[in-house]
């Protein structure tokens, strides 16, 4: 399919303000939508909630009143269309319900970028990161046994596995070891940039979304849970965004950021099975189009160069969310036991490593290890999902 | 027994904290849990066993809002400021629910108009479980000391015993749900078992 969002032409900018009516969007079913819908809900929120930190951050170093406003003009209309996206969740699941969806999100969008991504250096860092929001998917659905009774099944509906990953409590390294090198922006393939982004943006938003929800439980476990495991998002944000080039001028990096809103605005219009939903995601795309035309302007004007020479000739594969099982089962099986050592990975748990390990964790079990230890007080077992057979590392099996 | 303001605040009694003993609160989430989960095997079953499914849904709906309304509701008007609204709120989602449950009653679980009848409930008592949840329960675990939530939790598994939300085992089926009794006769069970626990404390 080729589609080029530049030869495109969008919704003018002055008719894009939407009405409180319109905003009003009814929400989907918590029981009978697709998961891979709510899926797709929580990444564009995640994508248009860095839309709006981007620029902001841009607006602050941006001195030129028009352009300033210029870019408060798209951006406010990028706020209202995290609104209406955000606000297809329903309102009746809670919190942990919510957070169970946002864990879904992580592990196949990463294994599918992972698979996806063709520069093996940007591979391994996603495939690393996926196997931490695997164990932390398997933590919280331990944890809505435990308050609320329901098993995590009738959220991920069997579409994703829940069983232990690399274990959350390795997850703690030093700041250090969470840098990785950049791609360079001049070599790269333009999906390497758009991977990066996304994955950047999704992590960034879990990582708002658990340091503000989490000191709503009352449940000690459930509040120590969200502390420890908003520790590690803050990591994952740290691993992901060192590998965007920092070369990238600022307008270079603006019109990045609104291909790849056109790239996943277009790709989840694909496969939308809702049809509302779907709706709004044509809406969105049509919207992005002009917000990607404007950047290029920015970009032409400040940059003197032409956003051709950086971005894809034409959108690249739709992102999918589908079933990553086989992937995800083949990299717990060989990468459990990585860890990281300044840019790069290794096996053997290193002199730094064991330092931060040490001094974080002080000799007691970390909420992640207790939170399983209190659901096998109250059930006899752990809670896990495990679609196509045990295990695969033997010594995990229940 | 609300918290007293003039009292200087004791933070490591435990109050509002559910892992100190097993309270009120924490039992009748894990019931909002189980009857979302109900809800939903009654909408992926089909024939008898969605007749079975509904049967038991409405038996643990009949235990779980007397429960509340004989053990929570009046704890929670006295409990805090403003706790006779919040009660009252929940009293009128609990009334528009049972209406819907009433039209549902008549019906046969095969009939077209079941399902989207269904859903209609479920989408009211999800709504009321989590409004309770949210403005009533948070508040009572707040001002209600942790004796006083544990008793309260006695009384509701006192409630459960007297009307078991389940058939013994091996006995599933339609003549097992029959034996649990109508809905009316399971909240009168429900609520003398309340006002024995509760006198007892």
């Amino acid at each position: 399919m080729t589609f080029n969002p530049l030869e495109q032409r969008g919704i003018p900018l002055d008719r894009q303000i939407r009405s409180w009516r319109e905003l009003n969007v009814a929400p989907i079913d918590p029981d009978a939508s697709d998961p891979y819908t709510r899926c797709r809900v929580i990444t564009m929120n995640g994508i248009e909630v860095e839309a709006i930190l981007f620029s902001h951050q841009l607006a602050r170093n941006t001195v030129d009143p028009d352009v300033k406003r210029g870019l408060a003009e798209v951006r406010y209309v990028e706020a209202q269309q995290q609104k209406a996206v955000n606000w297809l969740l329903p309102g009746v699941s809670s919190v942990l319900e919510t957070t169970i969806a946002y864990e879904q999100v992580a592990v196949d969008l990463t294994a599918w970028i992972a698979r996806m991504e063709p520069d093996p250096y940007l591979r391994q860092a996603y495939e690393f990161g996926v196997l931490e929001d695997f164990d932390h998917l398997y933590r919280y659905a331990n944890l809505y046994e435990m308050i609320e009774h329901r098993k995590a099944e009738a959220i991920v509906d069997g579409l994703t596995e829940v069983m232990p990953g690399r274990p959350t409590r390795m997850h703690h390294r030093h700041p250090f070891d969470n840098v990785r090198d950049p791609y360079d922006r001049a070599a790269t393939d333009p999906l390497s940039k758009l991977h990066a982004l996304t994955v950047m943006a999704a992590e960034q938003q879990t990582m708002n979304f658990y340091m503000n929800t989490g000191p709503t439980y009352m449940e000690p476990i459930a509040r120590q849970l969200y502390q420890e495991i908003g520790l590690i998002e803050e990591e994952h944000v740290t691993h992901y965004e060192s590998l965007v080039d920092p070369g990238e001028t600022w307008w270079e990096q603006l019109v990045n950021h609104e291909y790849n809103e056109c790239y996943l605005y277009h790709s989840f219009m694909e496969q939308e099975s809702h049809p509302k939903v779907k709706a709004l995601w044509e809406l969105h795309l049509n919207m992005e189009l002009e917000h990607l035309r404007i950047a290029c302007d920015l970009m032409r004007r400040h940059d003197g160069r032409e956003p051709e020479e950086i971005l894809a000739p034409q959108l690249p594969n739709v992102l999918t969310f589908e079933p990553n099982k086989d992937h995800l089962r083949e990299l717990l099986a060989t990468q459990m036991d990585l860890t990281t050592l300044g840019a790069g990975y290794v096996r053997e748990a290193h002199e730094r490593f064991e330092q931060m390990q040490q001094r974080l964790h002080d000799g007691e079990r970390p909420p992640s290890d207790r939170v399983i230890d209190q659901h096998r007080e109250m059930f006899d077992r752990d809670y896990r999902l495990e679609t196509e057979g045990p295990h695969p590392v033997a010594s995990e099996r229940a | 027994m609300p918290a007293r303001k003039d009292t200087p605040v004791d933070e490591d009694a435990g109050q509002g904290d559910p892992a100190v003993t097993e309270d009120v609160v924490a039992l009748l989430m894990r019931q909002h849990g189980r009857i979302h989960t109900l809800f939903e095997e009654v909408r992926a079953a089909d024939g008898e066993e969605r007749a079975a499914a509904f049967r038991r849904l409405v038996h643990l709906l009949a235990v779980h809002e007397t429960a509340e309304e004989e053990v929570v509701h009046p704890a929670a008007r006295s409990a805090f400021d403003g706790g006779g609204d919040v009660v009252a709120e929940r009293l009128a989602e609990e009334k528009a629910a049972k209406e819907k449950l009433a039209a549902l009653d008549d019906m046969d679980t095969s009939d077209p108009r079941f399902m989207p009848a269904l859903l209609s409930l479920r989408d009211a008592v999800l709504v009321h479980a989590r409004s309770e949840e949210r403005y009533e329960f948070a508040q009572l675990r707040r001002t209600t000391p942790p004796d006083r939530l544990a008793l309260m939790a006695k009384a509701v598994k006192a409630a459960e015993a007297a009307a078991p939300t389940r058939p013994h085992p091996g006995v599933e089926g339609a003549a097992a749900n029959l034996a649990l009794g109508p809905a009316a006769a399971v909240a009168d069970r429900v609520r003398d078992a309340v006002r024995r626990a509760m006198g007892d404390g």
